[in-house]
């Protein structure tokens, strides 16, 4: 089977089928990165605009790097940038009206929800790499281009806060 | 030696206890207190569920990425297409001066056989298709390129 690192190669000579592997191969967890960032919102968009940002750098990728933590990084920028923007227009009343009848969410995803809501970015950027995709401190630290002592202080800070929220 | 701060983000972040902070929470009251809140709060975000990805995300994204793939594709065939195009041109000054000679060969023997005008026209005529094959010869080179490199994209497949 075929690195990541190779697909990428393949896909910066224009091939599309390795294209397909390798969003087939990372669907699942950068789906799941970007819900979790953006409480579910505007998450294909997210995904697709995440993939055709990899397209286009593919030729910049430097094969020493691993591809998850470079593709990984690109949604959090995307993310972040997403976070920035200003909030929507109000929405048709109608719409409104077509989204309270819909099933409410449970209690403990709007807590999760909540609770990860509610941290600065830059924590929650933390514990969603590395509580959810338990990844290792030090790939938190190169997506998030920061040491590694940071990504460890923000994750304490982070348990801190959420253990406030969470206190009843 | 693994402190509060630590033994607790560890509770958090990584569920299984290693052997450190099993010994910390053994010795540290404080830590222990605060060890059930803190697993409460794990249950917590692990009970979120997520939205699993729809069916047809990576087709979508194919559809969307073709203009970027085919400028990737054109891109990554430069290299190639300057090589051939650089060992096309290196026997170019020859030819030019081999069709030169050939031409003005022809000029001479026609124009003593026949009247100076008609020499003078099938010489032209000469030296018009001698310049239509060369050009013809030079345009095909990107065609040559497009399709080697197409082969060799499809052995890669293979």
């Amino acid at each position: 089977m075929a690195t990541d690192e190779e697909l990428i190669a393949a896909v910066a000579s224009g091939d599309g089928r390795r294209l397909e592997e390798l969003c087939r191969r990372w669907e699942r967890p950068l789906y799941q990165l970007i819900a979790r960032h953006t409480g579910g919102r505007d998450v294909e968009d997210l995904y697709q605009e995440t993939w055709l940002r990899v397209v286009r750098a593919a030729r910049r990728f430097d094969p020493r790097r691993r591809f998850s933590t470079w593709l990984f990084q690109i949604a959090v920028n995307l993310c972040r940038d997403w976070h920035r923007r200003p909030p929507p227009e109000p929405v048709d009343p109608a719409d409104a009206e077509a989204r309270a009848g819909a099933p409410a969410p449970t209690d403990t995803l709007l807590d999760a929800r909540r609770l990860l809501a509610a941290l600065p970015e830059a924590q929650r950027n933390a514990v969603i790499l590395r509580y959810y995709h338990d990844l290792p401190e030090e790939e938190v630290a190169a997506i998030l281009g920061c040491p590694r002592g940071t990504v460890k202080s923000r994750l304490h800070h982070a348990m801190r806060r959420l253990l406030e929220m969470a206190r009843p | 030696m693994t402190d509060c701060n630590d033994t607790l983000t560890t509770l958090l972040f990584r569920g299984a206890l290693d052997p450190d902070v099993a010994a910390h929470l053994a010795a540290c009251p404080r830590c222990r207190a605060e060890s059930a809140a803190v697993e409460g709060l794990a249950r917590t975000l692990a009970a979120a569920p997520v939205p699993a990805p729809p069916p047809a995300l990576a087709t979508r994204v194919l559809r969307a990425a073709e203009p970027l793939l085919a400028r990737n594709a054109r891109r990554a065939a430069w290299p190639t297409f300057a090589r051939a195009l650089a060992a096309a041109l290196l026997p170019l000054p020859a030819i030019l001066l081999l069709d030169f000679y050939l031409v003005r060969f022809a000029f001479g023997l026609l124009t003593a056989i026949l009247p100076t005008a008609l020499g003078a026209y099938l010489a032209f005529n000469y030296a018009a298709t001698l310049a239509l094959l060369l050009a013809l010869t030079y345009a095909a080179i990107p065609i040559f390129v497009e399709h080697q490199v197409r082969l060799r994209r499809q052995e890669s497949h293979a």
